[in-house]
Formats: C-alpha cells, sequence, structure tokens
C-alpha cells in the first residue's frame, strides 16, 4: 500500500512512469481506459471513414480518405501494442467489437459509449455523404488534436511518447479536413447542406470531450494522466470551430 | 429425440467483412438425414469454455444444388458467428442437427406465380434456398427480392445475386434498399412501412403476387407486413422467419442452465481507490464487473469481453467462474486475478479488490 501512495505521490508532483511493471493497479487500469477508448475510437472511426473513400468526388479527395484510414489504423496498433505490454490479448483484439456498427443517424447517445467498445460517442453516428465526412473531419480532426495535445502529456511515458508522434498525423488527417472543406466551398458546394453537416455533428463532437465536471478527472490528475479539465479543452476547440462555422453561415 | 451429427465443413468463404459462407458435408451414410426443404435451417451446437451452446443457420441453397450450405453473419458479442467468422476453417467438424423450419410455399412445377422477398440484413440466407429453389423448379414463376442493408458493402450474396439476375433474366428482380449511399430517395433508409408504400407504387406489385416472404430484423418484418396487408396480401400468403441475431449473442450465464442457483444473491464487497463497498450479485446473472456498476461503484473496464484486462481485479475471498479469459497469465490467475467482467460468483460472499 505504501509503495503504491510513494508512486502516487511521484506521480501526482509530474512524476513519470515508463513500464508496466511499475505502475500500480488502479493506475494501470485507468491508463487501459484511456488507451482503449484511442484505439477503439481509431478502429470504429477508421472503420466508419472506410466507406466514405468511395464517396469522394475526385482522385485527391480519395487519396486524402485513403490516408486517414491506413494512418488510423496504424495508430490505433502502436497503442494496442502498448495494450498489450499491460497484458491485453493483442491478436483478440480487432475481432472483439464490430467496428463498423453505428446507431441511427437521428438518435442522440449524448456522451454515453452504447455498444460493448470504447470509441468515442462521435464514432458511433454515421455518415452520410462526402459533405459530411468532409465536416465531420473538420470539427473532430480539431477535438483530436486538443485531445491528444493532452494526453500527450501524461504520465506514462511510452504512450506519451506515442501520442506525441501521433499527434503530428492527426494534426495533418485535421488539415487534409480544412483542405476538403475548403475545396468543397471553391467548387461552390451547397451552403445549407453544409450548415446542416455543421449542425449535426458540432453538438456531438461537443460532447466527445466529456462532462464538465468529471468525477474522474481527479483521479485522472492525481495520477498524472490528464492535466486540463474537460470544460478547458472544449472551450478551446469551441473557439477554434467559431471561424469555421461563421464562414459556413455567412 | 433430436441427433446430431458431425458435419465436415468443406469451404470457408468469406462474403462480406463480417460474413462467412460455410459449405458443410453430412457423415457419409447420412446424407438422407440432410435433404432439405427451401427456406430451412440447420441448428450447431458448439462448447464455448465447457457451456454448450446452439445456433440456427439459414441453409443457402437451393434444394437441387446438390450443396449444403449456410451463412453466418457476424453479431456483436456472439461468440457462436464470431467464432464462425474469425476461427473456424475448413476440414473441422461442426456438431448440426438435421433441417427444420418451414419457410416456404409447396412447390408446384406448372405454375406460374409471382414471389416476393423482403430481406434485411442477413434475413436474405434463407431467401437465397427460396429464389434458388423457385426459380429452379418453376420455370412460369418470377421472384422480386426487396433487400434491405446499412450499406453496399454489407449486401451478402452480392455478386451470386448479380449471377442469378442474369440467369433468370425478367424472372428475378432485386430491389436494393441502402441506409446509406443509395442515390436515389425511394432506395434509401431502412425497410419501414412507408418505405414499402412508396416501392409499392411503382416498383413491386403487391397486386398480382402469391406469396410474400418476410426475413429480417423484429421491426422491419412488422412494417412491411403491415404494408403488405394494407395492400391487400391474404396474410396467409405472407411467411415470417425470425432473423437469426434475434437469438441472445452471448453464451447463457452459468446459473440460468444450472437453475439451482435463480435469484440466489452473492454479498460482495468490492474494494476500489481505498474505499470498501457491498454490493450484491444475483448469482449466475451477473458478472462482477455488472454488479459493481448498477451499485454505481465506478470500476473499471473496456472491451467487456475478456480480452484487454482493464477490468483486472484481485479476489480476496471466495470464488468466481471465469467465463472467458484471454488476457491474463496462467500465474496471475494463480495469484488469485480475474477479469471482473467475466467472473460469475461461485460462493455465497466474494471480496475483489481492483487496488492490488
Amino acid at each position: 500500500m505504501s509503495e503504491q501512495t510513494d508512486i502516487t505521490d511521484y506521480l501526482a508532483e509530474g512524476g513519470k512512469l515508463s513500464a508496466p511493471d511499475n505502475a500500480p493497479p488502479r493506475y494501470r487500469a485507468e491508463l487501459m481506459r484511456i488507451m482503449a477508448s484511442f484505439v477503439d475510437s481509431e478502429l470504429a472511426g477508421a472503420a466508419g471513414f472506410a466507406d466514405c473513400i468511395n464517396m469522394g468526388p475526385g482522385v485527391k479527395e480519395r487519396i486524402a480518405a485513403s490516408r486517414i484510414v491506413l494512418e488510423k489504423h496504424d495508430h490505433a496498433e502502436r497503442v494496442l501494442d502498448l495494450m498489450g505490454e499491460f497484458g491485453a490479448n493483442t491478436d483478440r483484439y480487432m475481432q472483439v467489437h464490430p467496428w463498423t456498427e453505428r446507431v441511427d443517424r437521428d438518435e442522440d447517445i449524448g456522451a454515453t459509449r452504447p455498444g460493448g467498445d470504447m470509441r468515442l460517442n462521435v464514432f458511433w453516428y454515421p455518415i452520410e455523404s462526402w459533405t459530411d465526412a468532409v465536416v465531420m473531419n473538420v470539427l473532430m480532426g480539431k477535438a483530436t488534436v486538443i485531445q491528444l495535445e493532452e494526453l500527450s502529456r501524461c504520465s506514462y511515458q511510452p504512450l506519451a511518447e506515442a501520442f506525441r508522434e501521433i499527434l503530428l498525423r492527426e494534426r495533418r488527417h485535421m488539415e487534409l479536413g480544412e483542405e476538403g472543406f475548403a475545396r468543397l466551398q471553391d467548387a461552390g458546394a451547397d451552403n445549407a447542406a453544409l450548415a446542416s453537416s455543421f449542425d449535426y455533428w458540432r453538438p456531438r463532437v461537443a460532447a466527445s470531450f466529456g462532462g464538465r465536471d468529471s468525477a474522474r478527472f481527479a483521479l485522472l490528475k492525481k495520477f498524472g494522466l490528464r492535466h486540463r479539465p474537460n470544460a478547458d479543452l472544449l472551450t478551446e476547440w469551441e473557439a477554434m470551430v467559431e471561424a469555421v462555422v461563421k464562414s459556413v453561415s455567412a | 429425440m433430436a441427433q446430431f451429427y458431425p458435419l465436415r465443413v468443406t469451404d470457408v468463404k468469406r462474403d462480406t467483412r463480417d460474413s462467412v459462407v460455410l459449405t458443410l458435408a453430412p457423415p457419409v451414410g447420412d446424407e438422407d438425414a440432410f435433404k432439405f426443404i427451401q427456406g430451412q435451417y440447420l441448428t450447431f451446437r458448439r462448447s464455448f469454455d465447457g457451456e454448450e451452446m446452439r445456433r440456427s443457420y439459414s441453409i443457402c441453397a437451393g434444394v437441387n444444388d446438390g450443396i449444403l450450405r449456410v451463412g453466418i453473419k457476424k453479431v456483436d458479442g456472439g461468440w457462436f458467428s464470431s467464432w464462425a467468422n474469425d476461427e473456424l476453417e475448413a476440414g473441422e467438424t461442426i456438431d448440426a442437427m438435421p433441417p427444420m423450419g418451414n419457410f416456404h410455399a409447396a412447390l408446384q412445377p406448372d405454375a406460374a406465380r409471382n414471389y416476393l422477398g423482403f430481406a434485411g440484413g442477413s434475413g436474405i440466407t434463407p431467401m437465397i434456398s427460396l429464389i434458388r429453389t423457385v426459380l429452379d423448379a418453376e420455370p412460369k414463376s418470377t421472384f422480386a427480392l426487396i433487400y434491405g442493408n446499412r450499406s453496399s458493402n454489407a449486401i451478402m450474396f452480392r455478386e451470386e445475386l448479380e449471377d442469378l439476375k442474369n440467369v433468370y433474366m425478367g424472372r428475378f428482380n432485386i430491389v436494393h434498399v441502402l441506409e446509406s449511399e443509395a442515390d436515389i430517395e425511394l432506395f434509401s433508409g431502412r425497410l419501414t412501412r412507408e418505405k414499402c408504400e412508396a416501392l409499392f407504387e411503382r416498383w413491386v406489385d403487391v397486386k398480382n403476387a402469391d406469396f410474400a416472404f418476410i426475413c429480417g430484423p423484429e421491426p422491419m418484418m412488422l412494417g412491411v407486413s403491415e404494408a403488405l396487408k394494407a395492400h391487400g396480401m391474404d396474410e396467409k400468403a405472407i411467411k415470417f422467419e425470425l432473423f437469426a441475431s434475434a437469438q441472445p449473442g452471448r453464451a447463457k450465464k452459468r446459473a440460468a442452465s444450472a437453475g439451482a442457483d435463480a435469484g440466489a444473491q452473492t454479498k460482495a464487497t468490492i474494494i476500489l481507490d481505498g474505499a470498501a463497498r457491498e454490493c450484491d450479485i444475483d448469482k449466475g446473472a451477473q458478472s462482477v464487473l455488472e454488479a459493481a456498476l448498477a451499485a454505481d461503484i465506478d470500476a473499471p473496464f473496456a472491451c467487456k469481453a475478456g480480452v484487454c484486462s482493464t477490468c483486472r481485479a484481485k479476489i480476496v475471498e471466495g470464488e468466481v467462474d471465469m467465463e472467458a479469459n484471454y488476457a491474463l497469465e496462467d500465474y496471475e490467475v494463480e495469484r488469485g486475478y480475474i477479469l471482473t467482467c467475466q467472473s460469475y460468483p461461485r460462493t455465497d460472499k466474494i471480496v475483489v479488490d481492483y487496488d492490488q
């Protein structure tokens, strides 16, 4: 017990862990949750986005979508390998959940996770069209970058390092979304369709940040797994999307 | 008494991302037991961690095709369908009962009849048998298939259906209804009553149809049959086959089969973040994790399938049965670690510690 308390103090003061062996049980469990949530979100997101490749209007768009699908799988694999070091069965993991499964478009699941996996709420909703895919990617791309910047500071060093590398590419995915969005606008996309997709995805992506006063946050902060509260991250995201939303409603 | 026969799996063919088609061969000498009527199904049994599970899958072959096939779509959390999709290989054997079911109309080789088939997702499997049989055995009959799927890549037997369209040109038609991707509004969405009403206006001739066969999720079956009745189809001409995934996907809980434990409770002490809390667990019906979550204890978990090990805890007192363990090593189990999502109490009292 005292050993765990010592490590907890160490973590609360900004200490880092670098191997499964020195992770206390509760720390291990919360770390696994974070990793599973990321892996599941990447797998489910990629599975859903794979269907969008064929919706891409041009070769460039399809390359971008393919690349996103490829790299999200790669990101999932990197973090899944880290889970494997803690005992997760990486061979079987992929087969456990139906990653393409979605709820009905008009269902509202809030911040819940309706299925058996840990993907963020937003990856439970179906994408309707290329325009819809681009809008979702712009909004969730920004959210992913903010969420990964936060997690890149986490106290489990191997994960922090993995997230830092992943962040570079997720940032590129966000940019691909923005480029796709600009191309849609240049091509004279229907503003009403864009606005309707924004209205659809905005609250759903916002919900992916979790509750404003999450009780779990205190524990995660104590473990050094999180630093900034959900509300701060959400506010940052809202400021980022405001400009894009304005360009659509204008 | 129903008898099981060991069928040899002669081929496992991936059909879509999450479905396979198995070709099966009855034991030599027992071939007659596996002669089937179109639209029938086979019931399989297999043990998962000592628990017997039975699952039924429709035969998807025509009666004169000289082949026995079933299509199995992977169901969320379904042990059997996951095993068939991920692990089963040609050459293995699988226990099955002779064909059963009554999802057909008696064949009349000289008759010129119009059949309607409504399939949702894997509800296509018995339709394949009906379509292949009817078009072959009743040369003057027609078959119109209305087939609903989530998206085009979820369409089972897609190529085979296209081939059938070519073989039976003019006698076999397909209307695909997709929840996403379809360009035309009429063909997008779900097979609801309203969707059927719209299709019946121009695309589907209900008035001249002799039979309608419906197989899919329950709400879809109800919607389709209501629309058919509203368009004057006789209730007796409408045949239903319950969708395979309506069966519970997970293995039966131990006590539910044992019976003796029904209603029994285990007193559990759950230690988490330095606090010990009590909760009751419905013996056999609830896992340790489920009971803890139901008691508002914020126990850690992720996959709930015994794979990720996030829900690992140490059992300090009492005993549990672990239904599945794909994550803990033998030495961890020896030291008392359990996957709480897979653990069902065996004793009347248990103490589980997430802090160790």
